[in-house]
């Protein structure tokens, strides 16, 4: 299975590679989607794969050095404002936004992140992220 | 062979053959030019994209007492006033006169507004005059409370329009959309087999063979007409002037956007339908996405003339990827990136749509044009420009990094500068040092250049012009940027005071 996950490592171990700890420890695999370190905090959003039990385990290896949320935000778009033009496609870091053979823009809901990329570039503001 | 006169005997019987520019193309590759021909009357075509060059006159009616409007705003955005009493022109990328808002509410969200029929807030001031007593009016309006509400476009439908990419290593914010460092995706524009210039070209003699001054056309949800070529017009890269009556448009096809920190843009729909005449006409209504070659430009570059990454088609752009040969770095590299559009195809096909149902309902009756479109010209302004090398203390006073900091205090001293360019024994930058640095190092105390030097140094290449060195300085917060040559080599350095001189005496 596949869960992603916000993960904000406290700064006395910002130093500590946990998440190379975590895969080495569990066998789970981890693809980070996007990291962001500042001087106390670091943050990172992670696609974790592996059977339901491996995850169970690295989320709890991670918990030890920092917070864990899983990723329940939903995406939501304004049919009414969006033109469907594609200024958000390219912007998406997973490929969850694409053009159909109708020329509409279509948005993988269950694959996004909430990384909010989409939403700064739409000319309409047709695109919300509901925590 | 029919004519215009023909072809609306048709229509109004509900006779005639009404078919989109993108129905044509299968039909010309299935029953030939010629069949296709004789058989289409009509073909449909549509756009729907971004045309920053569009806005609306708008007569309010006379106060009691009257007032001669100067300074007028709409919701806060300004019109311009320099007209007869009571006329504006409200411009779809004027920002907003607060701060605070600026694009994100401009002169293109007070159009749309308008044609939804909301109440807009009028403020206007004047200078009084025997027969215009009254110095400002404040009042809540709506488009049916105005006389006229005239779109006029100064630029609107371009025929083609070059996609983008970026070549810095910073995502940048362009009216194509944001673009995305180091080549990694590329926006384009347009309708491409469905625009209504590509399918009424004439590719031998650059000119059109059935639109023109007069003809009839879909505008924003209304009817509308080319008033002539529009600004910029150059074929293949033509360009429309239109008008039409805001108060007939549908929100549908008017739409307000904000390109993120770019500016407020007003998305148009436009259709123009195209009678088919004879062979040649139908012939060139069956052009494909594939034939239109769009050129791709690196907008990293912030000159006018951009340069040329590749040539692609529109086809391929629809793909959603592309690859590109592409030098990062100094690296020749293949890249694969994907592609995005600004303009809304889907949309740019229910324009058609819906124009060919005017048709069919015998609603919409063709017209001839009374001249073509005017002469083509787009020739750069003749502005002056200034390079950093224009403005550079030479020779350049740099230094090795291998001297003490009490050395390298003293060349500061005695040069009167604040920055000091490290380089290595080929004059090629490694680092940079500031007074800041030293004094800092005494107060850590460090000892060696090497320890102390910034190695990440923001850098301005000596062809680059001012303006763009100067937006540098002020984004990154910084007083002084070394000058490069294609070496990397140290030409010079350019301080905020050389920047402020050189500014300082225009206005
Ligand atoms: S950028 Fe906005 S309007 Fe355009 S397709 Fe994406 S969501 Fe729709
Ligand atoms: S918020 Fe938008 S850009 Fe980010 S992952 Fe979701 S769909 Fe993609």
């Amino acid at each position: 299975m596949r869960k992603r996950i916000y993960y904000w490592t406290d700064s006395k171990h910002i130093n500590k590679p946990v998440i190379s700890d975590t895969i080495l420890n569990t066998g789970v695999k981890i693809n980070i989607l996007k990291a962001k370190v500042e001087p106390q905090e670091a943050f990172l959003i992670l696609e974790l794969f592996g059977s339901k039990e491996t995850i169970e385990k690295a989320l709890n290896y991670l918990s030890k050095f920092g917070e864990v949320e899983e990723i329940s935000k939903v995406i939501k778009r304004d049919l009414e404002k969006c033109v469907h033009c594609g200024c958000c496609i390219t912007q998406c870091p997973i490929n969850a936004i694409y053009m159909d053979e109708d020329y509409s823009v279509i948005f993988k809901e269950e694959e996004c992140v909430g990384c909010k990329n989409c939403v700064k570039a739409c000319p309409f503001k047709a695109i919300e992220i509901i925590e | 062979m029919k004519t215009i006169k023909e072809i609306n005997e048709k229509i109004k019987k509900g006779e005639a053959v009404v078919v989109t520019a993108e129905e044509m193309i299968k039909i010309v590759e299935e029953e030939g030019v010629k069949k296709a021909a004789d058989y289409v009357d009509v073909v449909t075509t549509g756009t729907f994209g971004a045309m920053c060059s569009s806005g609306v006159f708008i007569n309010f009616g006379h106060s009691d007492p009257p007032i001669k409007m100067l300074k007028i705003y709409l919701n806060n955005v300004e019109a311009y006033g320099g007209l007869a009493a009571v006329d504006a022109y409200i411009g779809a990328a004027q920002p907003n006169e607060d701060p605070d808002i600026d694009i994100d509410y401009g002169g293109a969200h007070v159009i749309e507004d308008l044609v939804r029929g909301k109440e807009v807030e009028l403020y206007a001031e004047g200078y009084t005059t025997d027969c215009y007593p009254r110095k400002d009016v404040n009042v809540k309006i709506t488009l049916d409370d105005v006389n006229q509400a005239i779109m006029v476009n100064p630029r609107n439908c371009y025929q083609t329009y070059p996609a983008a990419t970026n070549s810095r290593d910073e995502k940048i914010y362009t009216y194509m959309g944001i673009l995305l460092p180091e080549y990694n995706n590329v926006h384009y524009s347009g309708a491409g087999q469905l625009n209504p210039l590509q399918n009424d070209y004439n590719p031998e003699t650059k000119s059109f063979n059935t639109i023109g001054i007069g003809t009839k056309i879909f505008l924003g949800g209304g009817i509308g007409y080319i008033i002539g070529e529009g600004t910029q017009h150059n074929p293949p890269f033509g360009t429309l002037m239109v008008k039409g009556d805001l108060k007939q448009m549908d929100a549908r096809f008017i739409r307000a956007a904000t390109m993120p920190r770019y500016g407020s843009t007003l998305y148009i729909g436009l259709g123009i339908p195209i009678p088919i005449l004879n062979e040649k006409i139908a012939e060139r209504c069956a052009i494909k996405d594939e034939d239109i070659e769009v050129p791709i430009y690196d907008y990293g570059t912030p000159r006018r003339d951009k340069p040329l990454i590749a040539k692609t088609n529109y086809k391929v752009l629809r793909s959603g990827k592309i690859t590109l040969n592409v030098n990062i770095d100094g690296k020749d590299v293949e890249k694969t990136v994907k592609t995005g559009s600004v303009s809304s195809y889907k949309m740019a096909r229910e324009v058609a749509e819906t124009l060919k149902q005017w048709i069919l309902d015998g609603k919409f009756l063709l017209t001839e044009r009374v001249g073509k479109l005017g002469r083509a010209e787009n020739k750069p302004m003749k502005s002056p420009i200034t390079l950093v090398k224009d403005i550079l203390s030479k020779p350049p006073i740099t230094a090795p990094s291998n001297i003490t900091i009490m050395e390298a205090a003293k060349i500061l001293i005695k040069h009167n500068i604040n920055h000091l360019p490290i380089v290595d024994e080929f004059g090629k930058l490694i680092g940079i040092i500031t007074s800041w640095d030293i004094a800092k190092a005494l107060a850590q105390n460090k000892k060696t250049i090497e320890e102390i030097m910034t190695r990440n140094v923001i850098t301005a290449h000596e062809d680059e012009p001012a303006d763009h060195v100067a937006r540098k300085m002020s984004k990154y917060n910084i007083s002084g940027i070394p000058v490069v040559d294609d070496y990397k080599r140290v030409v010079g350095v350019v301080t905020s005071e050389d920047i402020s001189r050189l500014f300082g005496g225009k206005k």
